[in-house]
């Protein structure tokens, strides 16, 4: 399933490094997969996405598609925030229990109220891509 | 055993400054701090207000506090300045400054909210491993010249994963806010009562003489603060502010000699979750699973539980972290802390008073020096000399400390030694 693109004015504030390892997942939310990795041997996921489990530390890992639905645990609006986002002044973030079973920080976007479901989306500011939290629309 | 090579009636300050004869307890016995406020001043004031001078005098004051000499003191265990404080290396350029040679242990140590009492704790150990006699714990956090939203630059950093939190504008005390938001949702408490906790620390902080924030406030007051991160106003979150402590720690056999009141390390107890600032999976957030560890720990070390304090001396940034600490604690039923201070049960002269100095919302809080005052605080309240905010009888209490959403915790069970 494509990820809903939602588009942002200008550039990010604060634009995330990338590995040879991180990469791939940027990559894929560029392309509208929200991606994290699966142990090979435990089978359990993790995020962010990790070439080590953190939970058996096997170094086996393996890329999977997540279906970017969960519910919202909770969230805040910022006031008062760091130098390179006052021109985002007010923004809203919050913490998203995906379906999967993990637990993310994130943007959220709308009138979002807690444990009601949410869908991860792309933000797509001028210079690349970050993503972002939205209420699912009723029907 | 090392210990018997030394003569039966070595002088005084040269069994305070050698030997390993190990009884495991350590006291606090002196404390120095300076008054929290905005010392550092800027690059083109004409004078300032310099770490190292500032601190130094602490050192002379708190021996005096303590009844112990210079030659007495052999670690020095120091929280790292802020990256605003141009002298680097600051221990070792202290331990010139005062020329104190050490033959224990001198070092600085960094550990966020927590860096203060992983300072304690290091000088204690050193203490408990028979390397030194006398420690002093100590640092200085000097950070006003540097504005709230530059210094937020760095701050978010240390508080989320630089790649996959920060990028989204998460700040330190934006974890907190998200902690008070799922207490409300999950407890049915009030903003008001949240806000309650800001008032009662500030009417413990205009008995204290050290405290940032001294002028009378009231319910109303916090609630028309301008929002910082929602639900949490201007009074719900910390100033900013400069601070320095000096403590002295010493073996109990030491501060049996100093024939003064003493604050014996009882308990102890640290638990880190494994988790920067929210766990991938999935858990029960605002239980402060880390904190009701290291209470468990401590407590079991101590042989006390929660019912036995008579006070607690709580790190909570905001006035939701009070609340759930006091809760992980022990100190309040679960979803009722907030109530309790509403209720004025944590109040001096209440059920069980927390953060009588003022706490890091009036008392301030200097991040890197914060849980010394604490522990200069409990001093202060066993030494009968905490004026209008004294809590009567007070022989046990707690102190914490944390990092991140209270991912980490230490705890100690201090008591109060005649």
């Amino acid at each position: 399933m494509t990820m809903t693109v939602v588009g942002a004015v200008g550039k990010r504030a604060y634009p995330p490094r990338r590995s040879a390892f991180t990469a791939t997942f940027w990559s894929a939310l560029a392309e509208g997969r929200f991606q994290t990795t699966r142990c090979t041997k435990c089978a359990k996921p993790s995020f962010p996405p990790k070439p080590i489990c953190p939970h058996c530390w096997s170094d086996e890992t393996e890329w999977v598609v997540l279906t970017g639905r969960g519910r919202l645990y909770s969230r805040t609006t910022v006031h008062a925030g760091p130098a390179a986002f006052q021109h985002e002044l007010p923004y809203q973030v919050g913490i998203v229990d995906l379906d999967e079973g993990l637990r993310i920080a994130t943007r959220i976007l709308g009138e979002a109220e807690l444990d009601q479901p949410v869908e991860i989306v792309v933000l797509r500011y001028e210079d690349g891509d970050i993503y972002a939290a939205q209420p699912v629309r009723a029907g | 055993m090392v210990h018997s090579i030394l003569p039966v009636h070595a002088p005084v300050t040269e069994s305070r400054k050698k030997g390993t004869d190990m009884t495991g307890d350590v006291a606090i016995v002196g404390a120095a701090a300076l008054p929290v406020g905005k010392w550092q001043g800027r690059a083109e004031d004409a004078t300032r207000h310099l770490e190292h001078e500032v601190l130094a005098r602490l050192v002379v004051g708190a021996l005096e506090d303590a009844g112990l000499e210079k030659s007495d003191v052999s670690s020095m265990v120091f929280s790292l300045p802020r990256p605003y404080t141009d002298q680097k290396y600051f221990a070792t350029f202290m331990a010139n400054y005062l020329r104190l040679p050490c033959d224990g242990l001198v070092m600085e140590i960094m550990g966020n909210g927590m860096t203060a009492a992983l300072a304690f704790q290091t000088a204690a150990d050193q203490i408990r491993l028979g390397r030194t006699k006398v420690a002093l714990a100590l640092g200085v956090n000097f950070e006003s010249a540097v504005s709230s939203v530059e210094h937020m630059m760095s701050s978010m950093r240390a508080t989320g994963d630089v790649d996959f939190h920060t990028p989204f504008g998460f700040t330190p005390i934006s974890w907190y806010a998200m902690d008070a938001v799922r207490y409300i949702h999950e407890f049915g408490s009030s903003r008001e009562e949240l806000a309650a906790v800001a008032v009662k620390n500030r009417a413990h902080a205009m008995h204290n003489p050290i405290a940032q924030f001294r002028k009378p406030m009231t319910l109303d007051d916090v609630l028309a603060q301008r929002p910082i991160v929602d639900p949490l106003g201007l009074y719900e979150v910390p100033g900013r502010g400069d601070g320095a402590v000096c403590l002295v720690l010493a073996s109990e056999d030491v501060a049996r000699t100093t024939a003064r009141p003493y604050a014996r390390i009882r308990g102890t107890g640290f638990y880190h979750e494994g988790a920067h600032q929210i766990s991938e999976k999935p858990n029960d957030m605002i239980a402060f699973g880390a904190a009701r560890a290291a209470a468990a720990k401590a407590y079991a070390d101590a042989g006390v539980g929660p019912g036995d304090l008579d006070f607690a001396e709580v790190y909570a940034p905001c006035t939701i972290v009070e609340v759930l600490v006091s809760e992980a604690l022990g100190l309040a039923p679960r979803g009722r802390g907030a109530r309790a201070a509403a209720e004025g049960e944590t109040s001096v002269g209440g059920r069980i008073p927390i953060c009588t100095s003022g706490g890091l919302l009036s008392r301030g809080h200097p991040a890197y020096v914060t849980p010394f005052y604490s522990y200069a605080e409990v001093l202060d309240q066993f030494r009968g000399r905490a004026g209008g905010r004294q809590v009567e009888n007070a022989r046990l209490a707690a102190t914490t400390a944390e990092l991140g959403n209270y991912n980490a915790a230490l705890v100690h069970v201090l008591e109060a030694v005649q």
